[in-house]
């Protein structure tokens, strides 16, 4: 046992403040949580959909990649496939969303015969370069969006869609 | 398009591009024929959301407008035509795996495909099954849209 007195007041002191604190701390920790929530978050890094495509067999003509996952919609749960042109320049891959800029139909590599190096939509004749970018004349108001890109095991991943980088 | 409001609010902006509207026609088989029909129209629902994909901007696709054999079909057709008639559609296109449609006469431009059972199929042969149906349809389409 030690010598030192500790008096009846200190005593109180230090239970009050020692219970004070822990109920303080109780109240603010998850306040401080809410607030810097967006920091802690994990990135949605693990979005990324996996294809069949193989890397090393793409070439500079786009090809289609088809690639599926599921959408919760309410009660309506369904499993969708997505589409996406791919094509290699120099050694970057390159995906791009066939939604077309006008009113969204499907856009179509070389789908006109009189423009075999173009991307073409069906509905109004909209155009697009091979790079994305809308040819000026046709309905389309900006060029098509970009997949974001990830390669593993010579498989190509899709992530989200972004403006086009390109143009 | 699809019968959603959302979509149809980009529709009442952009009517002079959406001009088309897609109705499939789907008949209710009763007592054995009940499975075929079932499956036929899980194969012209299938198809006929493809083709919405395809065409977004131009085509609105109507709710499935089911029959039965009870039903009269001419008068059906005659009430959807004058119906149709008042909407600011161009081009109307009925789809269809009941063949009575167009060799009856009934509704003559109505797009007939023959029904095939998707229902053992996986979901790649699946796909590519309905995309040779739909290769087949777009010029039928487009045919239409340019020859007017």
């Amino acid at each position: 046992m030690s010598n030192t007195r500790v008096s009846r007041r200190q005593f109180l002191n230090y239970t009050l403040m020692g219970v004070g604190g822990f109920m303080a701390s109780g109240m603010l920790m998850p306040m401080i949580r809410f607030a810097v929530d967006p920091v802690l978050e994990a990135g949605a890094a693990g979005d990324y959909i996996p294809t069949s495509q193989k890397v090393s067999e793409l070439t500079e003509e786009p090809v289609r990649v088809d690639f599926t996952y599921d959408q919760v919609d309410g009660w309506y749960e369904s499993e969708v496939t997505g589409t996406a042109w791919v094509y290699r320049e120099g050694d970057k891959v390159v995906a791009l969303s066939p939604v077309c800029k006008h009113l969204g139909c499907t856009v179509n590599w070389a789908g006109d015969s009189e423009h075999p190096n173009q991307f073409f939509c069906p509905c109004h004749a909209g155009r697009y370069e091979k790079n994305g970018q809308n040819v000026p004349g046709t309905p389309p108001t900006g060029p098509l969006d970009e997949f974001d890109v990830k390669i593993e095991d010579d498989l190509l991943y899709l992530g989200a869609t972004k403006p086009n980088t390109l143009v | 398009m699809n019968w959603t409001a959302n979509d149809l609010d980009l529709y009442m902006q952009q009517q002079e591009y959406i001009d088309t509207a897609l109705i499939p026609l789907v008949h209710i088989g009763g007592g054995g024929a009940m499975k075929q029909s079932a499956s036929s129209a899980e194969f012209l629902m299938n198809l006929s959301a493809f083709i919405e994909r395809q065409f977004k901007g131009r085509v609105v696709l109507f709710p499935a407008f089911s029959y039965t054999d009870g039903n009269d079909k001419s008068r059906l057709a005659s009430e959807w035509e004058a119906s149709i008639s008042d909407m600011p559609f161009k081009h109307v296109f009925y789809l269809t795996t009941d063949p009575s449609w167009s060799r009856e006469g009934i509704i003559g431009d109505a797009i007939w495909i023959p029904s095939i059972p998707l229902e053992s199929m996986d979901k790649k042969l699946k796909q590519s099954v309905l995309e040779d149906q739909v290769r087949q349809i777009i010029p039928v389409l487009t045919a239409r849209w340019t020859s007017e």
